[in-house]
């Protein structure tokens, strides 16, 4: 075990873990943030996405000890009161069917529309390629990455 | 009764829930705070077939945080299946370390009960096993011989279908295969399970809680009431959380033996092994037409398999009984038995491949008639069900497809493959007819009204479900419909076995049996509140100035709902057809879905927005069937080789097409008062056989085993008559 200081959502926190433990069990284990899923342990799936400094990572595969000194953002910490561009979009187009996988999908678009307030077709599918939905959400997701992005660039 | 404030049936509003969903608030089955807990994980056999001769657990049990070891020598004595190929149901129980026997790779030989769920899956690598291995059995090929009839619902025939083969001028003799597919809801299965003297609460994502009661209590020969399951939220279904599984068993044998709440998520890898699956079908279809397009002929024979302890088998062939009218008919199922997990229900079992074969086999023959298949299907359209003898309640298979085409654009279809070009691609478009069973059955409500000043709020309980489909928003909609009461107003409370008992979710019939309840409980609450005050059931009142004439500020009531005489009379199915338009690149056999157009006719729409989500789900798990979904099992062990999301390919967000879906207006009083119908299996119904029949018009190949990857269209031969 050893001491960690992370900062998650604007606040700084201290843990005591396994320096291999992956962020996403220090989520959901140590600090209950469990709107970060565990959907496969692999990266395969998308659904434990968080901002890493501003990218979309599989907390999945992120070894705690390597997370000192930088920025991590949570679903929990998208927005005040969840009404981020991107989950008002989602909200409006009923994205989320179980919503399992959503707070990955919300993640992943929201840093994309960070980097790139205007995405084509190809470039939303790209990114949003490794967020698997079994519910087979993905044209709507198309759909509310537009709606956002017009909102966001309005 | 309705009042202006309604936001009743029918209107698209926001899903009621969707705020917890895009905030992570949610809360699913593992993730509810207990106090004391500890974690539970499962050790899973290496072979096939054989005996467990020894298994140590010493080196567990010394680990750190480990509290126990369970295995077949220190388990309790459970109830075990009543025979041999039990048929695994609803309410099977879920027996587990009750013998030394492993009858499948993968099978539960062990549970380690630790401080963390680190600890658990570390100690469960250090529990050491040795088996007298057996060779089993895993071929389909190497073991016809043992093939049987799973009971007397397994065949059906009508007329001569010799007679109806001879009488033919066009006859087809095709066989189509698919894979064992997984449901793989992106929410592992997972319990947190505290039993306390003798009495069992857990939080367990099942689809059907009533049943999952029925199951664990018999497992464990305690009272139904005694078990109690919570589930406000499920992170997706798809059949695979319909029954109950052994981690259920082991986590509540392992509270009970260690006496603290156990928590257990089974892995990606258990899965694949330990949750269900679709079985691999093999299914030889027969038929004949006369030149006009009459078919007079059709079979279905459907060859699969089961387990060597338990019976389970999708029922591929019950829409060849009722979809097109034939006077000659036979239908099959065979299973054979093998060292496989038991199968389960995937999203419309039997529908879903059984339509692949039949839809597939329509347009073949369409081909060989040279007539359009949508003339063919229309041809031989029926509005009885001949395989039931009963009229259907409904049945609009005629205008789907007709405004489909028409929507679509059908008619710049090009009849000969291979003509429709664009630079290295070859377009082509498919069409299926889509059937599934709107099954409605008793559903039981409670409702609490209570005024507050004059405003009215209502609170309905019951034992419901929601998967994803929708019911808390369908359910607040049929308050506020039949209250006349804003939708704001109504608080759904579900996901608990102790309210009212439902049929749950599954079978597409939680919709039209969840709303049903919910409105019977409104119209007794309202039914109470009017006689009291000797007012007819006739007149139109507020339900609050009700309240208010009856000096009360809170009241409740209770109903149960149940389907007709009517009913019971019909043959009730929802209805649909695909179209599919793909473009397949000449050289290399790649492919792309570019379009889908699916008109569904389900009665009436409770929400368009939560409806048209059940539909294009559909479609996308009906274009994994094709493009990717399959579980590879080593043919030496009989393992799957294919167990995680890495190798078990799902569609993704590059795969889906631009997909518009269309409900017809429709109403079905026969099927229920409010006219609904089931959709949460109609959208994966035939949508294969959409996508293969396009492939053909694009290429002139006809793929009859999914999925379809490049290298096999690439070695696909061109179909007779293909120029």
């Amino acid at each position: 075990m050893a001491k960690f200081n992370l900062n998650i959502n604007g606040e700084d926190k201290t843990v005591d873990v396994d320096p291999s433990t992956p962020l996403l069990w220090v989520l959901r284990d140590h600090l209950n943030l469990v709107g970060t899923k565990y959907g496969c342990g692999i990266a395969q799936c998308g659904a434990c996405t968080v901002h890493f400094n501003g990218s979309a990572v599989r907390s999945c595969q992120l070894p705690v000890s390597s997370l000192e000194g930088s920025k991590i953002r949570t679903i929990e910490g998208l927005s005040e009161n969840g009404d981020h561009p991107v989950q008002q979009a989602w909200l409006e187009i009923d994205v989320p069917q179980c919503g399992y996988c959503q707070a990955g999908q919300i993640m992943s678009a929201s840093a994309l529309l960070e980097s790139n307030p205007n995405p084509s077709d190809e470039e939303i599918e790209n990114a949003m390629n490794g967020n698997i939905c079994r519910c087979g959400t993905y044209s709507r997701i198309k759909a509310a990455i537009k709606a956002a992005s017009k909102s966001q660039i309005a | 009764m309705k009042t202006i404030k309604a936001s009743g049936i029918g209107n698209p509003i926001d899903r009621i829930e969707g705020h917890l969903k895009v905030t992570g608030k949610a809360k699913y089955a593992s993730e509810f705070p207990v106090e004391n807990m500890v974690y539970a994980q499962g050790v899973n056999s290496t072979i096939a077939k054989g005996k467990i001769t020894s298994i140590d657990t010493s080196e567990a049990e010394k680990l750190d945080g480990v509290l126990a070891v369970i295995t077949y020598k220190n388990a309790e004595k459970l109830k075990n299946y009543p025979k041999d190929m039990t048929n695994f149901s609803l309410t099977t129980v879920a027996p587990v370390f009750q013998d030394r026997q492993v009858h499948y790779y993968g099978q539960y030989i062990a549970c380690v009960i630790a401080e963390t769920f680190e600890q658990a899956q570390y100690a469960c690598r250090l529990v050491k096993v040795t088996y007298e291995e057996e060779s089993p059995d895993i071929h389909l090929d190497k073991n016809r011989g043992k093939a049987y009839k799973p009971g007397d619902s397994a065949d059906f025939s009508r007329g001569d279908m010799d007679a109806g083969m001879r009488e033919a001028d066009v006859t087809l003799e095709q066989t189509y295969t698919t894979p064992i597919e997984h449901q793989q809801p992106m929410e592992l299965h997972a319990a947190i399970v505290n039993w306390n003297d003798g009495k069992v609460k857990m939080y367990a994502n099942q689809q059907i809680l009533n049943q999952a009661t029925t199951s664990i209590s018999e497992t464990f020969g305690i009272p139904k009431e005694d078990v109690q399951i919570i589930t406000p939220y499920i992170g997706g279904g798809f059949g695979s959380k319909l029954n109950v599984y052994k981690h259920i068993t082991m986590a509540t044998m392992a509270s009970k033996m260690i006496g603290r709440p156990v928590q257990i998520t089974v892995t990606r890898h258990q899965m694949f092994t330990n949750t269900g699956m679709r079985q691999f079908d093999e299914q030889e279809m027969r038929l004949g037409a006369i030149k006009d397009g009459s078919l007079t002929a059709l079979a279905h024979h459907t060859t699969s398999h089961t387990a060597k302890n338990l019976q389970y088998f999708e029922a591929c062939g019950n829409v060849s009984k009722m979809l097109y009218k034939t006077p000659n008919n036979a239908v099959t199922h065979r299973l054979i038995p093998l060292n496989i997990q038991c199968p389960s229900s995937m999203r419309a079992p039997g529908e879903a491949t059984g339509s692949f074969a039949l839809e597939s086999a329509i347009d073949e023959l369409a081909w060989k008639l040279k007539m359009d298949p949508i003339d063919f299907r229309i041809k031989n359209d029926t509005q009885v069900d001949m395989g039931a003898d009963k009229p259907f309640s409904s049945r609009l298979l005629v205008e789907c497809l007709r405004i489909g085409a028409d929507k679509f654009g059908w008619e710049n279809r090009k009849m000969q493959p291979g003509t429709n070009k664009k630079g290295n691609w070859l377009i082509g478009y498919g069409v299926s007819a889509a059937s599934r069973r709107a099954p409605y059955m008793k559903t039981s409500a409670k409702i609490v009204l209570e005024l507050n000043e004059a405003a009215l709020n209502a609170n309905i309980k019951m034992d419901a479900t929601d998967i994803g489909t929708g019911t808390y928003t369908i359910v607040a909609q049929t308050v506020s419909e039949y209250l006349g009461i804003p939708v704001e107003n109504v608080k759904v409370e579900i996901g608990d076995s102790e309210f009212p008992v439902t049929p749950g979710s599954g079978g597409s019939w939680g919709a039209a049996s969840y709303c049903n309840g919910a409105r019977k409980a409104c119209e007794n609450a309202i039914a109470e509140l009017k006689k009291k005050q000797n007012i007819t059931e006739s007149e139109e009142i507020e339900v609050a100035e009700l309240l208010q004439q009856n000096n009360l500020t809170t009241f409740e009531a209770e109903g149960t709902a149940e389907p007709s005489e009517e009913y019971k009379k019909h043959s009730v199915f929802s209805f649909g057809a695909n179209f599919t338009e793909v473009w397949v690149d000449k050289d290399t056999g790649m492919y792309r879905i570019k379009r889908m157009v699916n008109v569904g006719s389900a009665g009436k729409i409770l929400n368009p927005k939560t409806a048209y989500g059940q539909i294009i789900g559909g479609l996308t798990m009906g274009a994994g069937m094709v493009i990717a979904e399959r579980t590879q099992v080593e043919p030496n062990y009989g393992n799957f080789i294919t167990r995680t999301l890495a190798d078990y390919h799902v569609p993704v967000n590059l795969d889906l097409a631009n997909i518009d879906v269309v409900f017809l207006p429709e109403e079905d009083k026969i099927a229920n008062e409010m006219g609904v119908k089931g959709i949460g299996e109609l959208g994966i119904t035939s949508v294969a056989a959409s996508i293969a029949n396009a492939i053909f018009n694009a290429t002139g190949k006809r793929m009859r085993d999914l999925p379809i990857t490049p290298e096999k269209l690439i070695e696909a031969g061109l179909e007779p008559g293909v120029a």
